[in-house]
């Protein structure tokens, strides 16, 4: 099983008012087809953005500055808006976001909304298309889809417009789906029901996913892979079981020793002192260095450099593997 | 009873008592001037028998609220009263001009509306460029202008000078032209610049990027998922606008001397013919009402969200 | 983190770190005023505009009054820069005093309306309840009528005169300013520091004093900037029309009005006050709009 996306050296920054952010730093990882890759990082240090650049859905303010997303053997990053919207978008790679009450079209109903992907992407006679969207519904086992599908977003609950959204962009029949931090308006009582829908895109569709996440137990449970995210560069990338054996950043080693319930108990409960840098004027050197326990003098003035430790754990650390 | 029916019942009786209070005003409105209002219209030169025959006519003598309750009683029935000055049941004057009144407004609307919609949409897709730009200028530019000398202004360019459109009047198709850009080029800034906000705004929302994100294109994402939600505050809008549109086609009205209500208004106004003033106060007000009640009617009908509402 | 000492001191500290946010946001909003430029222009505008309302008499060659029927409907010339009237009075002298007369008028229309408004607002807002109602309905009454036809009306029985003119346009006219002023109040009501105020036991009064007015007081000068326009353009229409302020008195209304019936002789004098009024109210508007985007700038800019 091959690679289905690779984004290499990804620079991304975005002209603002007060300056020039640099909100990717050259990114890079690989997802395997067929598996879930879960990117994972604290609040600003751009995974989200990550999953939009490969959309192409940024705002008209972000600047490419260089690196490529091969996809397929294409560099999409390079597509023109109106090859992405037709050759990517949709029925190739989708994507769904954070927030299930504004992410619906408010004034139509959930059988308008879904007809419209299938009726381009799953062309039939047009009396069929009621009971297709009726059948894309029940694949992520929302109850009563026959009398759903009149109902506008608004009379639904956040788990069940959540599902819609999954529906409506698996629809599409994409060979990639982005989830966006997907459970985080989510009740947590929601989010474990939740959680089984997404991990049934493995099981039953065989879907490759680009997970993003704050929420390190989430990661455990549902995906294969991980990159874990600092400030707009990547810090380590390594399969789960390997991440939480073995973590070599670190900023990994913080995280994980930071949520509860992740192979410590109540008293061992640490919390990274600082605070995530603004990207207008990033540290030197690596960004982590203000807060990082382990720093030496290289760090602030060198950028670590990516290096593979074992086979498929790479990781960006002056103190691991590069000496 | 359902919520929805209670706010209903509310808000029909809210109608009411505005209605009613505007009755009160448009009434009380003439018996705010000091003087004898039937002698400062008869002129100096009235005699005692004039004005006392005149003042029992128009039931000037009885108190108040009598005089209140009789004009309201006819209202009901039908009757506005009769103009002191022409001597015309007021049904008839105002049979006669409501036409004219209406074609200038009704025109003068579409084209506020139009041109103001389509420039804010076309600003919020280009924004920040030339185009955005002067479409905020030109909104400013034209509510900087008071109607009255816009009017003036191009009777003077397109009339006067070019020859292009008649001067005064309605004298045919042509004569619609100036009072109804006159008219409408003023109005449609106070719609432009609030689309313009109201589709940027739209722009920004989760569902247009998840338009973008199923693969849809551009036009469609604008066109269907963007411009139905952004073109639903524009129906309260048009019923905040209306007083002020019936207002700028009163001036506008004066200004090409267009025979419509308008100037009946005017010319009554100054000759103190107040039967005829109470009863155009009163239709242009019950109007606004109505508009209002009616604007949050369909309002209620074209968002989903509170049409399936409780 | 067990501090569970909340005292009275910190909640008073709380309270004057959340006020002097306030403040330097007060600087923030006239620096981003100053960066606009259109703002800027306007100022200027509106500067020379009160400049010559103030010297009038000294800037004005002639009497404004002083008719010359000799030398009626003249083009402009070197004596009489914009021309004379068609009763031989110079344009240019009605011109600059009728800058007297409109900002005259739009301050004490601003100010009559501004009184009643804010009041009924301020009692509208703080009071709630049946109050409330009562005066919102009242609005929603006024309302119905178009401002200028109300006006028109309540100005035709009065008479003329500039008295009359801020009478009827300042009985018209207050609801906008309620309007503003009770959702102003509304929304401070719900703010932080009000609430800290009341739980550490200050009186309503004294709450409304300290926290509440000053922010009324600075919407209230923001509120005369944006309405001067609506205020100049319903008096000059008002004179226009035949009520308010008439002839012989240099209003630019009544003369515009006055010139109609010279438009293609004598252009001058209807296109002369015109573009007066215009320029005037466009300078008030690019400040309006200034302020407006310097308090919140989210609408504009990304």
């Amino acid at each position: 099983m091959g690679s289905l996306l690779t984004v290499k050296d990804l620079k991304l920054s975005f002209s603002t008012e007060e300056g020039k952010v640099e909100a990717l730093d050259g990114i890079n990882f690989e997802i395997e087809e067929g598996t879930f890759h879960g990117l994972i990082g604290e609040t600003g240090c751009g995974k989200s953005i990550t999953g939009l650049s490969i959309m192409g859905l940024l705002d008209n303010n972000a600047i490419v500055e260089s690196g490529e997303i091969m996809y397929k053997g294409q560099d999409i990053l390079k597509l023109s808006e109106r090859q992405l919207q037709r050759n990517i978008r949709g029925n190739e790679i989708a994507m769904i976001f954070q927030d299930p009450s504004s992410s619906l079209n408010p004034v139509f109903t959930i059988e308008q909304q879904i007809e419209e992907v299938v009726r381009m992407y799953q062309r039939s006679a047009k009396e069929k298309y009621k009971q297709i969207v009726v059948d894309e519904l029940k694949k992520v086992k929302l109850p009563d889809a026959e009398s759903l599908v009149y109902k506008y977003p608004h009379q639904l609950s956040g788990g069940m417009k959540q599902r819609v959204m999954i529906a409506m962009m698996l629809a599409c029949n994409p060979s990639l789906l982005i989830a966006d931090e997907p459970t985080t308006a989510l009740d947590v009582s929601i989010q474990a029901q939740f959680l089984k829908v997404i991990s049934d895109l493995k099981e039953v569709f065989n879907m490759t996913v680009l997970y993003i996440t704050h929420n390190l137990a989430v990661i455990s449970e549902i995906c294969d892979n991980v990159s874990v995210m600092y400030a707009g560069r990547i810090a380590e990338t390594a399969s789960v079981h390997d991440l939480f054996k073995n973590p070599q950043h670190p900023y990994t080693y913080k995280l994980i020793h930071s949520v509860l319930g992740v192979e410590n108990s109540l008293d061992e409960l640490e919390e990274i002192p600082g605070s995530v840098p603004r990207l207008i004027n990033p540290p030197p050197g690596c960004r982590f260095h203000p807060r990082c326990e382990e720093r030496i003098d290289k760090c602030d003035k060198e950028v670590p450099q990516t290096v593979e430790i074992a086979p498929g754990h790479t990781v960006a650390c002056h103190r691991r593997g590069s000496q | 009873m359902t919520k929805k029916q209670k706010y209903w019942i509310r808000r029909v009786v809210r109608t009411i008592i505005t209605a009613f209070g505007v009755t009160l005003i448009a009434f009380l409105i003439l018996h705010l001037s000091k003087g004898d209002p039937v002698k400062i219209m008869l002129g100096p030169y009235a005699t005692e028998e004039n004005v006392a025959a005149l003042r029992a006519k128009y039931n000037l003598d009885e108190p108040l609220h009598v005089q209140y309750l009789t004009w309201i009683g006819n209202v009901l029935k039908g009757d506005l009263g009769n103009s002191i000055r022409y001597n015309r049941s007021v049904n008839e004057l105002i049979g006669e001009r409501i036409g004219p009144t209406l074609i200038l407004t009704g025109s003068g609307l579409v084209i506020a509306v139009v041109f103001g919609v389509m420039l804010g949409i076309s600003a919020a897709l280009r924004r920040n460029s030339l185009l955005d730009y002067f479409s905020t200028f030109q909104a400013m530019f034209w509510i900087s202008i008071p109607a009255f000398w816009l009017g003036i202004l191009l009777l003077y360019i397109f009339g006067l000078q070019l020859r292009w459109v008649p001067i005064a009047g309605m004298t045919g198709f042509t004569s619609i032209i100036l009072p109804a850009l006159t008219l409408g080029l003023r109005q449609e800034a106070w719609f432009a610049r609030p689309m313009r906000a109201e589709m940027l705004e739209v722009l920004n929302q989760d569902y247009v990027k998840t338009a973008k994100a199923k693969g849809l294109k551009y036009r469609i994402v604008i066109w269907k998922h963007a411009l139905r939600n952004a073109l639903i505050p524009i129906v309260t809008m048009l019923a905040l606008r209306l007083p002020w549109i019936i207002g700028g086609s009163v001036v506008v009205e004066v200004v090409f001397s267009w025979g419509g209500i308008g100037s009946l208004l005017v010319n009554s106004v100054l000759a103190r013919d107040f039967p005829v003033v109470q009863a155009i106060l009163l239709i242009i007000a019950i109007t606004v009402v109505l508009a209002n009640l009616f604007a949050d009617l369909i309002y209620s009908v074209i968002d989903p969200r509170i049409r399936t509402a409780g | 983190m067990q501090n569970n000492d909340v005292t009275y001191e910190n909640i008073r500290n709380d309270i004057k770190n959340l006020k002097r946010k306030k403040s330097s946001q007060m600087s923030l909003v006239w620096s981003r005023f100053k960066k606009n430029r259109l703002a800027l222009v306007g100022f200027i505008i509106v500067s020379i505009v009160i400049f010559i309302a103030v010297f009038a008499p000294l800037l004005t060659p002639f009497d404004p009054l002083a008719t010359d029927p000799i030398n009626r409907l003249q083009g402009p010339s070197k004596e009489h820069w914009l021309g004379t009237d068609e009763l031989g009075r110079d344009v240019l002298s009605r011109l600059f005093y009728g800058s007297r007369i409109a900002l005259q008028i739009g301050v004490l229309i601003i100010l009559f309306e501004g009184a009643i408004g804010i009041l009924l607002g301020v009692v509208s807002g703080f009071f709630g309840g049946f109050v409330d109602s009562l005066i919102m309905r009242i609005v929603d009454i006024l309302r119905s009528f178009p401002v200028i036809i109300l006006a028109m009306a309540v100005a035709g029985i009065l008479g003329q005169g500039v008295v009359n003119v801020v009478i009827a346009l300042g009985l018209v006219g207050w609801t906008t300013y309620a309007r503003m002023v009770r959702s102003k109040i509304l929304s401070i009501k719900e703010m932080d520091y009000v609430e800290a105020a009341y739980s550490i036991g200050e009186s309503r009064f004294s709450v409304v004093m300290r926290y509440i007015l000053p922010n009324a007081v600075s919407t209230a000068i923001i509120m005369i900037c944006i309405m001067m326009p609506t205020a100049l353009i319903a008096s000059a229409t008002l004179s226009f029309l035949g009520v308010g302020v008439q002839p012989p008195s240099p209003a630019w209304g009544s003369m515009i009005s006055a010139g109609r019936d010279y438009l293609l002789k004598a252009p001058w004098i209807s296109t002369s006050a015109g573009l007066a009024i215009m320029f005037t109210v466009l300078g008030f508007n690019f400040i309006g709009d200034g302020l407006r985007d310097a308090l919140d700038p989210t609408t504009k800019k990304n």
